[in-house]
């Protein structure tokens, strides 16, 4: 439902004699995800999960690549066309606002502003007490507050498909396992395709597949079982990228 | 009589529809309009100048005053000195406001200057709303001062309003507090096309355990500028906060000066400004949820100014 044709996201850096340098921080990635599933990506800080997800999104436009969504080309579309599309997003830090409230964005996002709808979808989405409601969305927030507002938000468009980036961060100890039984009730409820960004074993347990980015490549596709000795010494995987076109040799050769 | 245009201009400065119920003062072109009294609310002419004095008995609690300001006739500049004197112990609402309509080529312009006496214990929330309209390019002018005057205990809320169509606006806001009182301030300020906007306060905290938070919200858009300056003094043990911050849009320009001044060691004295476009992850974030480039900025401004 989306696949991802030689996606590439590079930026110009300059080094310390001032010359320029390409760096890759996503390097022709091909993938696709199917329909229904629930996917968890991983992979050390700055390995380019994050750009992933927000090319995705639209956020960043990718430098080389194509990307479509069931079957459409949405490589040029804005967000807000993407949105409209299917496809929600969980931002990794959440945008501050002044004089916005959590009904403000729920209202937008389930399109309504009707009570009862509203308590549905608070209720629907469990981990935000009811009160929430008319919490201004603003700097008084706790940085675990905003993450459950977030998630919220991204529940309540009933979307084809939601990414979340780093959905955890932040989040109580008590509050991670009914987060992530929530995503995996709206998977497996409401067939949503799920894409979640996280260093979180408790979401790596109930992904369907794993996907283990480095270095803006995918170096592993598959089940946690083989992917738990890349995870527990990233060195097997770091020093023996898997090349192109190798389909099932992937890391463990 | 009220016409039809003067009823839209009510409605948007004092959300009137028709006359209010209660104490109101209704002054248009200049000229009185329409007035009534409560039994603890009274209003009269002032005998020295252009004005009303408006005495609120001690105690009156849960009233209300209107007291709106309509100009539909190009070409007046009105001038008007109203003083409130709030007796102790009272809680009431005053909405003021000054609407004008300008259909002709004459510059149209009103110049209140409201001063407030509360007395010890008593609470006031006062609303002032300005708004311009209309086809006629006379330029509208709105110069509005506000003198404050808390007695001890006293609490005042004050919300100032200039949403749309002024050209022209020059505010002072003072205030004097006592002992133990409180003074909140909350001017909201939206400029476009060529409008200027400036407001000066002074809020001078010469009682102990006096408090005064003043939050001013700008948004400038087009080649609209606003300039804000506020000083705080502080004389006793006392607290003050100065907020204030702008969304520039298009090419507008902001002047953003807070000053704190202590005069007792033990004032605590803080302020934040902050100048900027709309926030990119606040944009993404409504794009995230449908809304189109347009709406989303829409929504960040009308909550900005809420």
């Amino acid at each position: 439902m989306l696949e991802l044709k030689g996606l590439s996201f590079s930026v110009v850096e300059k080094n310390e004699n001032g010359e320029e340098k390409r760096r890759d921080i996503i390097d022709a990635m091909d993938f696709t995800f199917e329909a229904g599933k629930f996917y968890a990506i991983t992979g050390p800080n700055g390995s380019g999960k994050t750009t992933l997800s927000r090319l995705i999104m639209g956020i960043n436009q990718p430098t080389a690549g194509r990307i479509f969504f069931e079957g459409k080309d949405i490589t040029g579309m804005t967000i807000t066309e993407r949105a409209t599309a299917g496809i929600s997003y969980s931002f990794q830090q959440p945008a501050r606002f002044k004089g916005v409230t959590f009904r403000d964005l729920l209202s937008v996002a389930a399109k309504t502003e009707k009570e009862e709808k509203l308590l549905e979808i608070v209720r629907r989405v469990g981990i935000c007490p009811l009160s929430f409601l008319d919490k201004p969305v603003d700097s008084t927030l706790s940085g675990g507050e905003i993450k459950k507002i977030e998630l919220a938000t991204t529940i309540a468009r009933n979307p084809k498909l939601a990414i979340y980036d780093e959905p955890d961060t932040g989040i109580d100890l008590w509050t991670i396992m009914p987060m992530v039984n929530l995503l995996k009730k709206e998977q497996i409820e409401h067939k949503t395709t799920t894409i979640v960004v996280s260093h979180n074993r408790s979401f790596l347990d109930v992904a369907d597949d794993i996907l283990i980015v480095d270095h803006g490549k995918l170096r592993y596709h598959g089940n946690l079982k083989n992917a738990l000795p890349m995870l527990n010494d990233f060195r097997i995987c770091s020093f023996n990228p898997c090349p192109e076109g190798e389909q099932d040799a992937q890391c463990f050769r | 009589m009220l016409s039809a245009l003067d009823k839209d201009l009510l409605k948007s400065v004092a959300d009137l529809e028709d006359i209010p119920k209660g104490a109101y003062n209704i002054r248009k072109n200049g000229k009185l309009e329409s007035r009534s009294v409560s039994a603890h609310i009274n209003i009269e002419s002032d005998e020295e100048r252009d004005g009303i004095i408006v005495t609120i008995a001690p105690g009156t609690i849960n009233e209300s005053v209107h007291i709106p300001v309509i100009l539909s006739e190009s070409g007046l500049n009105d001038v008007v000195y109203n003083t409130f004197v709030v007796g102790a112990g009272s809680d009431v609402t005053i909405i003021a406001g000054c609407g004008i309509h300008c259909g002709g080529p004459e510059p149209e312009g009103h110049e209140g200057i409201h001063e407030f006496r509360v007395g010890k214990g008593a609470k006031v929330k006062y609303v002032e709303k300005h708004y311009a309209a209309g086809q006629g390019y006379g330029k509208r002018t709105l110069n509005p001062t506000t003198k404050v005057f808390l007695e001890e205990n006293a609490h005042v809320e004050m919300e100032l309003t200039q949403i749309s169509g002024v050209d022209e606006a020059n505010r002072i806001n003072e205030a004097v507090l006592g002992a133990g009182s409180s003074l909140v301030i909350m001017e909201r300020v939206m400029t476009e096309g060529d409008q200027k906007a400036v407001s000066r306060n002074e809020i001078t905290l010469a009682g102990e355990n006096s408090s005064a938070n003043m939050v001013s919200r700008s948004v400038i858009k087009g080649n609209s500028r606003q300039n804000f300056y506020a000083t705080m003094v502080a004389r006793q043990k006392c607290f003050g906060h100065i907020e204030c911050d702008a969304i520039i849009m298009d090419n507008g320009a902001n002047e953003t000066i807070p000053a704190l001044r202590a005069e007792h060691p033990d004032a605590e004295l803080s302020h934040e400004a902050s100048i900027g476009k709309i926030a990119g992850d606040q944009l993404m974030k409504l794009m995230s949820l449908c809304l189109s480039y347009e709406e989303a900025v829409n929504m960040i401004i009308q909550g900005f100014l809420r």
